[in-house]
């Protein structure tokens, strides 16, 4: 029986299929060929071996809210199911929300909130500031638009992904 | 020597100075704030005592807390680590007061060498290299100023006496712009530090941090431990540092190191320091500023003088004992390079990250040292800085360092906050970086991440284990093929307890969540 997974990786789409059958498992990225692998994650979940064509790699999988967080060699993968618009890239803040909604992409202290209900918005116009870290890192808006509400308030704590403003977006 | 130490101190520095105190058989009492609770310099102390909330300036900033924890404790001596309280006169003052050694050096030398006027005074009269520049110049007399300006040449530096974080410097190209200059770097100057005294210095470019670990004892003795270099950097931020440096020979060594034994010998310094200096391409040094404390990247010095243990020493000479061996050899043996790993993504332009480390596998092996707060379950506090650890390796020279470095970047796995990892790799792999040809403007004027993942032979490797965790969570991938032992342990993993922490609150007894996300 084949499962295929699709994932976003940095706004770029992938398929894996995993072919599991009595012989083993078989994988296949994008429009690849299926290659038969070995994997097991013996003892710590998460914690992957790998063995292809003889050479054995590993990584550690874990879950990042709908996405899933994967360490190989160093670098953090985070593979984000397609459609949910993936981790945003460069702006350091609200580029990967839907229209209407600007969340936090990290988690620290609200120092500021430098718009009010009625505003306009600009594109990558600074919404928040929040401080985690001793760094202060500004919250963007993704579109222009309208302030709807203001949900985050300055001086309170802040989790990743909550939101801070709900608005309007403006009509093209 | 002491019975029982202080250590005004959080993340891995406590834990540094807590390991050198248990291996002489001193006690310690470790402070904290309520977000470190469940950190590991409390777990590991022999006494511990709760500051306040977590905010530095409610906690580990609190002269009087801190004093009082030590007379509470009977601690007979406070190490202050690096940043907080480190170097404050005030506090070294307060600590003296209360009859307790302040392991480090005393007030009057960091008040003099705080200023940066009275430190570059300080050393110009010691005979110490300063960057050629102007001290006594002022807004009132813009003459003077300019006549000044003419003698150092253009491009150079206005920067405030106060100054500190790169606030209050200015860099002026041609002559026309030093009053505007000027003028903008004393109005910052006063609002940040209160203090709007400026003064010129030549702008020194390309050039390399270059600095020396001294440690001075109560007998009038420096022993120099070499140099590091430091010169890679962003915004100001030491992200690799090694020791010695590419670009000193022993002859240059000998004359640096001799330099800052006369700059600690010449401001009455005591106990363990770094005399900064920037360095051109032609091998001139000049003094920039004495940081009066340890440095986050001491170790370096440790692993190529020996293995010397400097915060022994900074006991031990606290204590009154003398430096074991002023004239010791100055060369080094092999090449020591440390990595500081940070929780912030180098894709993302280095944005914080924190949470919940939910796994964590160290490296080991011939010449690694890890020095780091990490374990798994630990939630990583938003009030600090971002260190989360210091990757120290030792090789035989700088290629088999460098090569060390890499392997022990892999073997290194956090999950939970995202590292800076990536980028160390790429920076190790970097042509220039590898060549030792490195200046401090080098990093942000010449190296960028590589952004598409598409081009990284890790990806195959993380979609393939992705493939395979997605189907074992949608139950697709059968027991028994992938043989994943751990396989329903996995599909529980995010509300297994790694992800909580039982605490007892104040007669409230429950489960707290992690702060990470789910």
């Amino acid at each position: 029986m084949a499962s295929r997974f699709r994932f976003s990786v940095e706004g770029t789409n992938h398929a894996v299929s995993v072919e599991d059958s009595p012989e083993g498992v078989s994988v296949k990225i994008d429009e690849g060929d299926y290659f038969p692998i070995d994997a097991t994650t013996s003892g710590v979940p998460g914690l992957f071996s790998i063995i292809r064509d003889g050479v054995p790699t590993q990584a550690y999988v874990t879950r990042d809210g709908r996405a899933l967080r994967v360490i190989v060699d160093g670098r953090v993968f985070v593979l984000a199911p397609v459609g949910a618009g993936g981790r945003g890239r460069g702006a350091s803040g609200g580029m990967a929300d839907p229209p209407g909604i600007i969340t936090t992409p990290l988690a620290g202290v609200v120092v500021d909130v430098k718009v009010s209900e009625g505003d306009t918005l600009e594109p990558r116009q600074v919404v928040a500031v929040v401080e985690a870290m001793k760094m202060q890192n500004e919250v963007q808006a993704p579109m222009a638009g309208t302030v709807k509400r203001v949900a985050a308030q300055a001086g309170s704590r802040i989790e990743k992904g909550d939101l801070v403003i709900e608005y309007t977006p403006a009509e093209e | 020597m002491f019975k029982r130490v202080l250590i005004a101190n959080r993340g891995e520095i406590a834990l540094r100075v807590q390991r050198t105190c248990r291996e002489m058989g001193i006690e310690t009492v470790a402070v904290y704030s309520d977000a470190d609770r469940n950190a590991l310099h409390v777990r590991n102390a022999d006494h511990a005592v709760r500051l306040g909330p977590g905010p530095s300036n409610e906690s580990y900033l609190v002269i009087e807390k801190i004093i009082e924890a030590a007379k509470q404790t009977g601690a007979d001596a406070i190490h202050p680590g690096y940043g907080f309280l480190s170097e404050n006169a005030e506090f070294a003052d307060a600590v003296a007061n209360a009859s307790i050694t302040f392991i480090g050096p005393p007030a009057e030398a960091m008040r003099a060498l705080g200023g940066k006027i009275s430190a570059r005074k300080i050393m110009e009269e010691a005979g110490v290299p300063t960057v050629p520049g102007a001290n006594d110049i002022s807004l009132d007399d813009f003459e003077t100023a300019k006549r000044e300006a003419d003698r150092i040449g253009f491009p150079l530096l206005v920067k405030a006496s106060a100054g500190g974080g790169g606030r209050g410097i200015r860099l002026v190209q041609t002559a026309e712009d030093l009053e505007g200059a000027m003028r903008a770097s004393a109005s910052e100057a006063a609002s940040s530090f209160k203090d709007a005294t400026i003064f010129l210095e030549k702008y020194v470019s390309p050039a390399r941090h270059i600095e020396v670990q001294i440690v001075a004892d109560q007998h009038g003795n420096v022993q120099a431990f070499g140099e590091r270099e430091c010169s890679v950097q962003r915004r100001n931020q030491k992200l690799v540092e090694e020791a010695p440096s590419v670009a000193v020979t022993p002859e240059i060594r000998k004359r640096i190191c001799d330099a800052a034994i006369a700059a600690a010998k010449s401001s009455g310094y005591r106990n363990a320091g770094t005399v900064e200096f920037l360095m051109d391409n032609d091998g001139n040094f000049y003094f920039l500023e004495v940081n009066a404390r340890l440095q986050v990247e001491h170790p370096v010095s440790e692993l190529v003088y020996g293995g010397v243990d400097l915060v022994a020493l900074q006991l031990k000479v606290a204590a009154g004992e003398p430096v074991p061996d002023p004239d010791g050899p100055l060369n080094p043996v092999g090449w020591a390079m440390e990595c500081r790993i940070n929780g912030e993504d180098p894709f993302n332009n280095f944005v914080p990250s924190l949470g919940l480390v939910d796994f964590l596998q160290l490296p080991a092996g011939p010449g690694v040292r890890f020095d780091t707060m990490l374990f798994e379950g630990l939630d990583i506090p938003i009030f600090y800085d971002s260190l989360l650890g210091k990757l120290i390796v030792w090789g035989e020279d700088r290629p088999q360092a460098i090569e060390r470095m890499k392997r022990a970047l892999k073997d290194l796995i956090v999950s939970g906050p995202i590292t800076n990892q990536a980028f160390h790799l790429e920076l190790f792999d970097n042509e220039d970086f590898r060549n030792g040809d490195i200046y401090t403007s080098w990093l942000e004027s010449n190296f960028t991440m590589p952004q598409l993942p598409e081009e990284d032979p890790r990806l195959d490797t993380a979609l393939i284990a992705g493939g395979l965790a997605a189907g074992i969570i949608a139950g697709a991938t059968a027991e028994g093929t992938a043989r994943p032992i751990g396989l329903s342990r996995w599909v529980a993993a995010s509300r297994s307890i790694a992800r909580r922490g039982i605490r007892v609150d104040g007669g409230r007894t429950g489960w707290r969540r992690g702060s990470a996300s789910q």
